[in-house]
């Protein structure tokens, strides 16, 4: 494959890429990195204090089983989001020069992906201070981010790539980002849904990763590696289609932008 | 017809410009004003057919609108043909606009790493080229400020450093001789020649005759999108300013 030469080749490129977006994105605030602690932080006092009244549960631990699955969430969301103007704000260097066009969303996922990594440290943090422990199932956060990833990746070629042409979409995905949100169990338990609907949720892929998370994280049990497994097949699925369309798509980028 | 020694073959080249009159950037406009959508299709290059051998200086002139920037950026691979196809053999380089990359907060020499690994280069090329680019752009003094604290002269250099320290197998140059002062554009000339002479292959936009005569052993005429002559340099600017004047 031509794809895997060409990332070789500007392996650089990709290095500082994600290095200027790592430490470019806070460089001139106040608080810098302190900042990836700071937002998610902020978000789960706001939902710890509504959806404890406004929406009753009998879960122990509420805030901890919550924080399981937005932080998870917050890295799905953020990669959709900044997806959608990753390919218009580089148009500059786009017209200017060739480079392979696929290190920009490749570069946007990995070096959110490092930014997820870190902010994990909230889940354990939430985990140790309720004094719930850690299991040994930790070990299997590995793969559960290697399919988050990869699922990451294929999503952002089609997003990045049909903006160009459609710059509605960035208003659309913030809609459906919103609506995507309260279709994935992460504010409430998959259980308190009707057995009769279940299968909506069952259809979205980050149910079964924020389920693995949180069976790792709060139940302290085996994930189901079935699920993980079916993720990664689907994210390789969608990897390889969204590659061809923006393989397809990227060749009139220069023109369009 | 595929030889050793080609290093652009150009085959059978279309490019057609869609050009919006009042382009519909969003579904709501594209929905209310669909009839609204005019374009008219502009055809910048036709049926190009050229092959460019290894260690050829091609100038490619023409007036403004010919078509010359269009096939250069076709050969980078910027924009693609809609009809033809388009071969490069080994490492190319364009220097099309300068300084791509650059980042007016971070300083000379990081610059000189994020412009040149968009050429992509690795770490260790870039670490063995660095001090080879710092004296050819005769920044030194300035390298670890912020580029943005650069004049526009100074700016250019250092692009221009990096660009032409890439140690590509082709170079496309597009009217860019122009950079600095009268210092360094004779350092700029020398340092293409040298390259000429160590085996490189050239393609140079230029309206600048003189230097076009003094670089290149072929020039290409291109007029309205199609090739008007191809051949030996002095022939070809001789018969071009014949037409033009």
């Amino acid at each position: 494959m031509n794809i895997f030469t060409n990332i070789y080749q500007y392996r650089e490129l990709l290095k500082t890429s994600i290095k200027k977006d790592i430490g470019g994105k806070y460089k001139k605030s106040f608080f810098g990195i302190l900042w990836s602690f700071i937002n998610p932080l902020l978000q789960i006092t706001v939902y710890a204090i509504i959806f404890p009244i406004i929406m009753k549960n009998n879960i122990e631990n509420y805030t901890v089983f919550m924080v399981c699955g937005l932080i998870p969430w917050t890295f799905f969301s953020s990669v959709i989001n900044r997806s959608s103007c990753v390919i218009v704000d580089n148009g500059n260097i786009i017209k200017k020069v060739y480079f392979p066009r696929e290190i920009l969303p490749i570069s946007l996922v990995t070096s959110e992906t490092v930014t997820f990594v870190i902010s994990s440290i909230i889940i354990l943090g939430f985990v140790l201070g309720y004094g719930m422990g850690i299991s040994v199932y930790i070990c299997f956060f590995p793969l559960l981010l290697i399919a988050q990833y990869i699922l990451s990746i294929g999503l952002s070629f089609i997003v990045s790539s049909i903006t160009v042409y459609f710059r509605d979409i960035q208003h659309f995905i913030n809609v459906f980002l919103q609506l995507l949100f309260y279709g994935t169990p992460i504010v409430y338990s998959l259980q308190t849904i009707p057995e009769e609907f279940r299968w909506i949720l069952h259809l979205n892929p980050m149910t079964y990763i924020i389920e693995g998370y949180r069976n790792i994280f709060y139940y302290q049990q085996k994930p189901d590696v079935g699920h993980i497994f079916g993720v990664i097949v689907l994210g390789i699925i969608i990897t390889i289609i969204g590659y061809f369309i923006f393989n397809k798509l990227q060749k009139k980028f220069a023109e369009e932008l | 017809m595929q030889d050793d020694e080609d290093r652009i073959v150009v085959e059978h080249v279309y490019k057609t410009f869609n050009v919006y009159l009042d382009k519909a950037n969003s579904i709501k406009e594209k929905v209310l004003f669909w009839n609204r959508n005019k374009k008219e299709k502009r055809e910048v290059l036709k049926d190009i057919n050229l092959t460019i051998k290894n260690g050829e200086a091609v100038a490619l002139i023409g007036v403004n609108g010919s078509g010359k920037s269009t096939l250069l950026k076709l050969m980078t691979k910027i924009i693609y043909p809609n009809k033809g196809k388009i071969t490069t053999v080994g490492k190319l380089t364009s220097l099309l606009e300068l300084g791509a990359g650059f980042h007016p907060d971070f300083s000379g020499r990081e610059n000189i790493y994020f412009n040149a690994s968009i050429f992509g280069l690795t770490k260790k090329e870039i670490d063995n080229r660095i001090d080879k680019i710092i004296e050819f752009s005769e920044l030194e003094q300035y390298i670890d400020n912020p580029i943005r604290t650069y004049s526009s002269g100074m700016y250019m250099r250092l692009a221009f450093s990096v660009a032409i320290n890439v140690d590509a197998d082709i170079l496309l140059v597009d009217e860019i001789l122009s950079v600095g002062d009268q210092h360094f554009q004779e350092k700029c000339l020398n340092k293409m020649k040298e390259l000429k002479n160590e085996g490189k292959t050239m393609v140079f936009v230029t309206h600048g005759l003189g230097s076009a005569k003094e670089l290149c052993d072929r020039a290409i005429w291109l007029n309205n999108g199609k090739i008007e002559m191809d051949g030996n340099t002095s022939d070809v600017i001789d018969a071009y300013v014949k037409r033009t004047t």
